[in-house]
């Protein structure tokens, strides 16, 4: 598990590589400023944190599937004496981990 | 013509850049910025949105914003924080078939050095996994500063393509 601050390393290191970047104000195309280029890897290094550190959130959500469709599969456990509906959630939250 | 939408600045973007800047908000009147097929070069990018002081985008945390997800494939959702760096109202979209964001946004008090600034957003998503997605809300800068435009981009990447248009309200 990454730090904020070797996040921050890895995010200039990608800003550099890619440049140069640009800017369109008001429809004229402009290179970055200095300024520019740093809030790019303050904006780059929070994205990696935000991904790694809640980004299984919005990844369990898509996977669990609607709550009608749980429902559904909980009647049918009951109905037919399996555990279908405790397995997904199972293989979702070990697909999608929680960081430690 | 009373009520008649006049445009402000427009962006048009054909060749990837980084980030767009409307400005030219010169008064207390409502605003209105509309994205037209807005797409990431990156997959799975969503709009950041800030406000901008002389035309500057200001990155303080002082970004506050609450939103209901409207989702076609599943269950509704909500979203919102507080003391962010920037807002973050729209929905995930990505570099798929037909996948971009569109949307509109009002835009309150920017002119006002006295007061908040405020937006409200609507928009429609087809995301990074090709599903339907609507979100409706608003947010707030916590600060009173006098803002002449507002600042969009994705966290990560560039925008590949998109049309911004900042509308002003004629009186």
């Amino acid at each position: 598990m990454a730090t904020l601050e070797e996040l921050q390393v890895e995010a200039a290191a990608e800003i550099e590589a890619a440049k140069p970047l640009f800017k369109q104000v008001n429809n004229e195309r402009l290179e970055f400023s200095d300024a520019d280029y740093a809030q790019a890897v303050t904006d780059l290094a929070n994205s990696k944190w935000n991904d790694q550190q809640f980004g299984y959130i919005q990844a369990r959500q898509e996977a669990y599937g609607s709550v009608q469709d749980q429902l559904d599969m909980m009647y049918w456990d009951k109905v037919n004496g399996t555990d279908l509906w405790k397995e997904h959630i199972d293989t979702v939250k070990a697909d999608n981990p929680k960081p430690a | 013509m009373a009520g008649q939408l006049i445009q402000v600045a427009t962006s048009t973007v054909t060749s990837a850049v980084a980030s767009v800047t409307l400005t030219g908000i010169d008064s207390d009147d409502v605003y209105m910025v509309a994205m037209n097929n807005v797409v990431p070069s990156n997959d799975t990018q969503l709009v950041q949105v800030r406000v901008t002081e002389s035309g500057t985008p200001n990155s303080t945390s002082n970004y506050d914003y609450a939103f209901k997800q409207m989702k076609g494939n599943t269950t509704f959702s909500n979203g919102s924080s507080t003391n962010q760096s920037a807002w973050f109202i729209f929905s995930y979209t990505g570099t798929g078939a037909n996948e971009s964001t569109n949307g509109l946004m009002y835009l309150y008090n920017f002119n006002n050095a006295s007061e908040y600034s405020f937006v409200t957003v609507e928009e429609s998503t087809r995301t990074n996994a090709g599903n339907l997605q609507g979100n409706q809300g608003g947010g707030v800068f916590t600060s009173t500063s006098s803002c002449d435009g507002i600042n969009l981009s994705f966290q990560t990447g560039n925008i590949a393509s998109g049309t911004f248009t900042l509308y002003g309200l004629k009186k």
